[in-house]
Formats: structure tokens, sequence, C-alpha cells
């Protein structure tokens, strides 16, 4: 133990190998310079990434009301995913008049509910051979 | 009557703000101690320069991230410590390194001198030679132990302060010292009998 604290206060001795105080002073200035001299000489790399991540900054918003805001989110992208899913049009039936008939349970307006909607139909088939054909 | 030192938390919360002056401050009060650590980790009054500029570009750019989760000195003994870790084990590449580069002003250190002085003449003949062994010594440990032994033995700093700069628990940094002393111990032998 005793050689221990000799090796300690053998080291202490090297606290005193310090620059005198100016060079502190001295220090600060040339910092300054060369963060001057950093920002005039910055590779156009850094800066156009600067410039770039700058437009993804976002302002601190506490991390409960992002939560908050992520789940609102979520639930109405599914909301909205199932509404539309609810009026795709699978029931279409094509009746033998030519009429097209929308099948009543699956309507989702109350107000067209039991209506028959028809589409009208050229009761003939469009022909599609040339009209100037003889 | 003196004015009270504005505190680090205050010096920092306006570097944030985009207020240089306040990080000029910090520089002014942070640097004598970084310069020690560096310097006795290097042995090299150059790269120290060079090491401080380069720790406090970093420290400035990284500053907004900087949470006050720890103190302000642990943070930037944190850089310290690290970017002088990284560039010894680029140094140790190069293998470059001399010995010439230490410290010769510290022989004419009236500090230096008294505390050495115990009235054995054949001692403070030996002022330089110590010196030198003390440099040659600290440069035969590995990086992780030269880093706990600046911090404990040459900058005084306690075993929690330590671990938490290092992020290593306060056993490791208690093995670490009990490793580099008896290391220490065989290259210095003659000058612990004394």
């Amino acid at each position: 133990m005793d050689n221990e604290d000799s090796i300690t206060k053998l080291l202490r001795l090297k606290r005193y190998e310090q620059p005198p105080e100016e060079y502190f002073q001295n220090f600060l200035t040339e910092f300054q310079t060369r963060q001057r001299s950093e920002v005039i000489h910055r590779p156009l790399m850094h800066i156009a990434w600067d410039r770039f991540s700058s437009l993804f900054v976002m302002p601190p918003i506490p991390k409960l009301a992002m939560a908050s805001s992520v789940l609102a989110a979520v639930f109405t992208t599914a909301f909205i995913l199932n509404w539309s899913d609810d009026v795709e049009p699978s029931s279409l039936t094509l009746t033998s008049s030519g009429a097209v008939q929308l099948d009543s349970k699956n309507q989702t307006s109350p107000s067209k509910v039991g209506s028959t909607v028809h589409y009208v139909l050229p009761a003939s088939p469009v022909s599609y051979a040339s009209a100037r054909s003889f | 009557m003196e004015m009270p030192e504005t505190p680090d938390e205050e010096l920092v919360r306006r570097t944030q703000a985009g207020d240089a002056q306040a990080f000029d401050a910090l520089i002014l009060r942070f640097s004598p101690r970084l310069y020690g650590l560096v310097y006795h980790m290097t042995s090299s009054h150059e790269d120290t320069n060079d090491l401080l500029q380069d720790i406090f570009s970093k420290a400035y750019r990284s500053i907004k991230g900087f949470q006050g989760k720890s103190s302000f000195y642990t943070w930037m003994h944190t850089i310290a410590v690290n970017m002088t870790i990284n560039f010894l084990k680029k140094r140790n590449r190069r293998k470059t390194m001399s010995l010439d580069d230490a410290d010769n002003g510290i022989l004419n250190n009236q500090d230096f001198i008294e505390a050495t002085s115990s009235g054995d003449p054949s001692r403070e003949a030996n002022l330089s030679e110590l010196q030198k062994r003390l440099n040659e010594s600290m440069l035969k440990l590995s990086h992780d132990h030269r880093a706990v032994v600046t911090m404990f033995d040459i900058q005084g700093m306690p075993h929690a302060e330590i671990s938490k700069v290092l992020k290593i628990s306060e056993g490791t940094v208690r093995s670490r010292l009990f490793y580099a002393h008896r290391q220490l111990q065989n290259y210095l032998q003659e000058f612990i009998d004394k």
C-alpha cells in the first residue's frame, strides 16, 4: 500500500506540466480563427446536407401528444379504408331487359333503400362493324 | 469583491441559444483541465494543442444535443477521453512518437522543484531523469489504463466521476488502477525506494 501511495505522489508531480497562463488566451483566439475558417471553407456537400436535414427538423412536441396524434391518424386511416370497402359495387346485376340493377341489401345510403337503379342501355347491341362496310 | 462565477449550466444554456461568447467562457474555464488530461495521455504538447481544438469544435457542434443528464464537466471529459484514445490508436499505428516532445519547462517550474525537494541532493539532481521516466512509464500503459491513471492520480478525480466519464463501473475503475499501479511500480522502482 505504501508503494501505491508513493506511485500516486510521483504521478501527482506531473500536474506541474502545464503551459504558461497566456497559452490559454491564445488557444481561444486560435479556436475562433479556426472556427471561422471552417465556416468559410466548408465542403459543399456538408452545406447541402445541412440544408436538406433542416427540412425535416420537427418542432419540439411532447412525446404523449406525438403518440396520440399518431394513434388518431392510424384509427382514421383504418376507418376510411373500412368504409370504402363497404360500398364496393360488387352487387350490380344486368337484367334481361338490359337494365343494370343494384342489390338493395348492399346499399349504404338510407334514402335509396328499396329503390332500383336503372341504367338505360340501347335495345340493339352496338355493332363494332365499320359503318362504311358493304 | 469578486463577482460570482456564472454556473456552467447557464453558460451551456446560453451557448445552446446561440451565444458564442458563452462558449468562449466555457473554453477558458475548461481548457487548463482538459489540457492536462490530453497532455498526460499523449505526452506531446503539439498533439495536445491540435486535439484540444478538435475536442472543443466537436463539443460546440454537439452542444445542442447536450440534455444535462450528466454535468457539463463530465460530458466534456467523456468527449476528450474518447477522442484522445481514438487519436492514440491511430498514432500507435504510425509509431512516430518521440519523447523529445515531452515537457522541458517543468524543470524550471518553481512549484515542481519545491514539490520534489526533499533535502536529498541526489534526488533533486535527478529531476530530469524522473520526469523522463514518468513519461516513459505512462506511455507503456495501455490507453485505458493511462486514462484512469491520468484522471485519478494526476488530476485527482474521484472513482465515481471517472466511472461516469468512461461509462464503466467503479469496480472496473479500481481494478484498472490496481493493475496500472503495479506496472508503474516496476518501471519506477528506483524512485520509490529512494
